[in-house]
């Protein structure tokens, strides 16, 4: 550089020398970042309208609990939001299930308070974060007879059913991968979300061919686009996939 | 390994090494190489996270003026020679690395149907 040569310092005068190279730089500077959040925006997929139901208030509810392969209540009394004989999903506070403070609770009426996350048929009821939100309740528990839907050859994507119903936006995708695979670890119910509805559930809760959680081989697949051959169940209001890992095949 | 245990484990090795490459440096090396920087301390700490991100940068700059490698009139002069390669490389690499994921990006298979293998009872 030379001796003498023009020097910008931000607190000081602009040389005139390089009047219009800062100019240019600066619309360059701001048209860039503008084309490249216009690029950004459109390529992302649609987030959904997912979310967590504050607005409904926090929901108490009575329902049978079941354990396997992911913690569910099967309602037999409501809320105002939530339906007698509707199935929720459980989870816990953050990246966490609710199965340490269920386990002991299997098969038992529960009464359950908690906050709904609600994205289209999706809904999970997140448990509060106290012991008084989830104890022992009275009644005759009743679990439904799962129902077989058939073995399905199946495409579509693993996801936590967490941040999918909406803690998170988006709550699905290669984007959301990291995420949801520590959402899954902590105990969250992984769910399946097909590319055509089946018998009019477009998401199902994900089992491991042992009917048990999903263990690493498909944990390793989520948030990308899989076939997956297994069993459905229709358990309550809500489909159980009994998917076969071996099965798996990841899509181009 | 899961991808998300993976890099938990890669960031806590980088930091491990970077916090004890910060110590070093801040509390040793700075000192060798900086004059100005002798009987300053309360500035140091907050040193600490950049260091733990760019330690092995740190460490080339602190060999070469420690060993003498750099005999530039400015300890900076080596980095801003730099500068504008540095600039170039990162600009393709940057918009290679978009290009190339957003081409191998998988589009929903809405085309793939759900197919029935065997009924239900």
């Amino acid at each position: 550089m030379k001796r003498n040569a023009p020097f910008f310092v931000g607190y000081l005068p602009v040389p005139r020398d390089l009047r219009l190279v800062l100019a240019i730089s600066a619309i360059a500077f701001v048209l860039a970042f503008v084309i490249a959040a216009w690029a950004v925006g459109i390529s992302q997929d649609n987030p959904g309208d997912g979310r967590f139901r504050f607005d409904l208030g926090r929901q108490t509810v009575t329902g049978v609990l079941e354990m396997r392969p992911y913690p569910v209540l099967h309602v037999i009394e409501g809320s105002k939001a939530i339906e007698t004989g509707e199935t929720l999903m459980l989870s816990g506070g953050g990246k966490f299930g609710v199965a340490p403070r269920a386990n002991q609770l299997d098969d038992m009426v529960v009464n359950a308070k908690g906050i709904l996350l609600n994205r289209g048929t999706i809904r999970m009821l997140q448990i509060g974060n106290q012991r008084r939100d989830l104890t022992a309740g009275e009644g005759q528990p009743t679990v439904p007879e799962p129902v077989n839907l058939g073995r399905w050859r199946l495409a579509g994507e693993i996801c936590d059913g967490k941040c999918l119903a909406g803690a998170m936006r988006p709550g699905r995708g290669i984007a959301h991968k990291a995420c949801a695979e520590l959402c899954i670890q902590g105990g969250v119910p992984p769910v399946f979300v097909t590319t055509q509805p089946v018998e009019g559930h477009e998401f199902m809760m994900l089992a491991d061919a042992d009917g048990g959680p999903i263990m690493e081989q498909l944990l390793e697949k989520v948030g990308i686009y899989v076939s997956l051959e297994g069993r459905v169940e229709q358990r309550g209001s809500i489909a159980v996939f009994i998917a076969d890992p071996n099965s798996l095949a990841v899509l181009p | 390994m899961m991808t998300a245990e993976l890099l938990i484990v890669l960031a806590q090795i980088w930091g491990g090494i970077g916090a004890i490459v910060a110590v070093s440096f801040l509390t040793i090396g700075i000192e060798w190489i900086d004059e100005d920087a002798q009987g300053a301390i309360t500035f140091r700490p907050l040193l600490i996270p950049g260091i733990m991100v760019i330690w092995p940068l740190v460490l080339w700059r602190w060999w070469a003026l420690a060993t003498n490698q750099d005999r530039s009139t400015s300890p900076q002069a080596a980095p801003r020679r730099c500068h504008a390669t540095v600039a170039i490389v990162l600009t393709i690499v940057i918009s290679t690395t978009l290009l190339i994921s957003a081409s191998i990006k998988q589009t929903w298979p809405d085309h793939v149907p759900a197919i029935l293998l065997e009924a239900g009872q």
